[in-house]
């Protein structure tokens, strides 16, 4: 059974439709991606998914089910914007809001010392949240979506605002729940966050869902149209190579268009002919390659 | 159920710890204690009520209507033995300015505090009397030397009728008055004068109470709302507990805040009272709690709770509908205007608790509460008339829970700008509780 099951969702407001017609599956342990241009229907869609606003038309499934106020205790939510009490002390609302998701005060305060153990920030447990810094508040709203072991996590921008050296502590954090069996619904504007993390994703371009699918097979279905290419000394007359659209030269590698994966070969054949090779790669076109295009090709 | 009362305890919890809810307990605490001991302050500053007043005058010669008139009231007042008035003679300086300068001085050394001088004689009898003093505004003493004037005139022309002693005594003793309030209603039992003093105490204290805590916890509730709507906390509750719970556990929570406070004021006040030296003033009030009907008891209690309940909830719906604490005091103002001209309407009332207005405004839910407990306390209304009027606040309970529900769910997602009546009713529609 899918944890959760998206059904040709409609939301409008007004005369403008905010989301129009997402189907989509999440299975138990999988993070899905949502992803989309500012304004494109992801936090509407969330918001939808979380029962915070009725869809117009379509349906949710939760683990089968439909919406009901038993469901809410099993999501969690991150909301993009800073959803918490600034005047009070960390460990009174994180354990509040726990408690009204059903978990005891005493199991949530020891969950949470121990969330705070985990993210290196155990001095916060009386803090207010206006004293915090910016990461460290996510840090903390972070746990507040995660600290009743929800089995549906939403996350919209969870990463922002944060070092890399956080972002990796809570991307870990991210895939051993999935490990355990959480289904996380993930949006986010880092294209190689969704690279790292979602097996499946959305492209939504203006309420509509314009790519759909596996990350990996979204990626075998776009051509591979860049040529990595290292070599010892300078080699000269690439762009002559047939198949061949451009050349950049950088540093130590070149980086060269194509038309079609056959040109590689040629290039590679071309090039060891001039000097010897340290590297040669037909890149995968990366994700934010795939978003620009699909997304900029619309905006005509 | 159990998320209901995490969210009382969670809303009394923080309110209770806040520095803001200490600091203005306390302060109102220590006000209250002032102005309750002030009289008795007052009276230690000004050595007492019990000293006397002194009243200088010049005597002249023996047949000076002046003199006549100083020395019989002299008599009079040392006839008293509590007057509080005493008439001090000097001796005349044969110098109109020069009996002034020295009375002047006798004010100035604190022996006498101001002195009469006299007119022209008059029909009266008395020539013009007139009473010097640096105090502006003196009418207590005027009048006690007009009250003595008249006592004086009065025996002197008795006397000469030839009046027994006793009959003078049959004269002068006061005349005693009661009111008596009836019911005209089948078995309406009425009050007494004693009764429907302390009803009336009640009455004003029970009004008082109710407005207060309205007044408070409307603006607590209101702006908590908005405070966690602008916060965005509100997207995570919503999605944490059904909004009926959350409202009214942060009603429930507000209440007992609430009473805790005004608890809290009482206990200042009856402290403060009890004190020994306070103690002679609360006899002399004459309360006898003993007195109360209990049933007015218990109906103000119902109109205290479904009033508080009442604008409870449209506190919450308005809270919920801004977005900016900044423009809470705006989007508040029609229901202080509300509980104010209830209130208002109800202690202005406290003197014609039979007018129409009364009457009419006891049936209007949100200025029932205030009104009905007037009629209550200081008249007999019919039964069915309160049991109307507590349906009716009963139905507005109703109605008012049912669409502040809606508002409080649906205007958590509206942000920006105030949204319109139409915009509020469309999205209302699309929400269940």
């Amino acid at each position: 059974m899918k944890s959760l099951e998206v059904e040709n969702l409609v939301k409008q407001y007004g005369d403008k439709t905010a989301v129009n017609g997402i189907s989509f599956e999440v299975d138990k342990g999988e993070i899905y991606g949502l992803l989309g241009a500012n304004g494109a229907g992801k936090t509407t869609t969330m918001r939808m998914v979380l029962g915070l606003i009725y869809p117009d038309g379509g349906t949710i499934r939760y683990h089968g089910k439909g919406y009901s106020n038993e469901q809410m205790s099993m999501m969690g939510y991150l909301p993009e914007e800073r959803g918490l009490y600034p005047k009070v002390r960390v460990s009174e609302q994180l354990i509040y809001l726990a408690q009204l998701r059903g978990m005891s005060r005493k199991d949530a305060d020891s969950s949470l010392k121990q969330w705070l153990e985990r993210f290196e920030v155990p001095e916060n447990y009386n803090k207010r949240v206006e004293e915090l810094s910016k990461g460290n508040q996510q840090k903390i709203q972070f746990i507040a979506a995660i600290l009743h072991r929800p089995s549906i996590v939403i996350l919209d921008e969870a990463f922002s605002g944060l070092d890399p050296v956080n972002v990796e502590l809570l991307k870990a954090t991210v895939k051993e729940l999935r490990d355990a069996g959480t289904s996380f619904l993930f949006s986010t504007h880092r294209m190689e966050h969704v690279e790292e993390l979602c097996r499946n994703i959305t492209i939504l371009h203006r309420s509509n869902a314009v790519l759909q699918g596996n990350l990996k097979e979204i990626k075998s279905r776009f051509p591979k149209e860049r040529v990595l290419l290292g070599t010892e000394s300078e080699v000269r007359g690439l762009e002559g190579i047939s198949g061949v659209t451009g050349v950049i030269r950088h540093e130590n590698v070149y980086e060269i268009g194509i038309r079609n994966e056959a040109a590689g070969s040629e290039i590679l054949r071309f090039a060891m002919e001039q000097s010897a090779i340290t590297r040669f790669e037909i890149k995968e076109p990366t994700l934010n390659e795939i978003f620009i295009k699909t997304v900029g090709e619309r905006h005509e | 159920m159990n998320s209901f009362w995490t969210v009382v305890s969670f809303t009394v919890r923080n309110k209770v710890r806040g520095k803001a809810f200490i600091i203005s307990t306390l302060v109102l605490a220590l006000l209250l204690s002032i102005a309750i001991n002030i009289p008795y302050f007052a009276t230690q500053f000004s050595g007492g009520g019990d000293k006397t007043t002194s009243i200088g005058y010049i005597q002249a010669g023996e047949d000076d209507a002046g003199t006549v008139t100083g020395n019989g009231l002299k008599a009079y007042f040392e006839a008293q033995s509590d007057s509080g008035v005493k008439l001090v003679s000097y001796a005349d300086q044969e110098d109109a300015a020069a009996n002034e300068k020295l009375l002047k001085q006798a004010i100035k050394d604190e022996t006498i505090s101001g002195y009469l001088t006299f007119g022209d004689m008059t029909a009266s009898g008395f020539p013009v009397v007139t009473y010097n003093s640096e105090k502006l505004m003196d009418y207590k003493i005027p009048s006690m030397l007009q009250n003595a004037l008249q006592i004086i005139r009065q025996t002197a022309v008795l006397q000469d009728a030839g009046l027994t002693s006793e009959q003078m005594a049959v004269l002068n003793a006061p005349i005693e008055i009661s009111a008596h309030q009836i019911s005209t209603a089948e078995g309406g039992e009425g009050k007494s004068e004693e009764e429907q003093g302390v009803n009336m105490g009640l009455v004003y204290f029970i009004i008082i109470f109710l407005f207060m805590a309205v007044m408070i916890s409307g603006q607590m509730i209101a702006s908590e709302i908005t405070a966690e709507k602008s916060s965005r906390v509100m997207e995570i509750l919503i999605t944490s507990v059904a909004p009926l719970k959350s409202m009214f556990g942060k009603i429930f929570g507000m209440f007992v805040i609430v009473m805790l406070q005004i608890a809290v004021y009482v206990a200042v006040i009856v402290l403060n009272v009890s004190l020994p030296h306070n103690r002679e003033t609360l006899t002399d009030l004459n309360i006898n709690l003993s007195t109360v009907d209990p049933m007015l008891l218990i109906y103000s209690l119902i109109f205290f709770l479904t009033g508080f309940f009442l604008f409870a909830t449209l506190y919450a719906a308005v809270g919920s509908i801004v977005s900016r604490t900044e423009d809470l005091g705006q989007a508040v103002m029609p229901m202080t205007i509300i509980s104010l001209a209830g209130f208002y309407i109800a202690i202005f009332s406290i003197s014609t608790p039979d007018s129409i207005l009364v009457k009419a405004t006891s049936f209007i839910p949100l200025f029932s509460p205030f009104v009905m407990v007037l009629r209550l306390g200081l008249t007999d209304p019919a039964t069915w008339e309160v049991l109307v009027s507590i349906g009716l606040l009963l139905v507005a309970i109703y109605i008012s829970v049912y669409v502040s529900a809606k508002i409080y769910r649906t205007g958590v997602l509206m942000y920006g700008k105030r949204p319109s009546w139409k915009e509020i009713r469309k999205a209302m529609k699309a929400y269940k509780i």
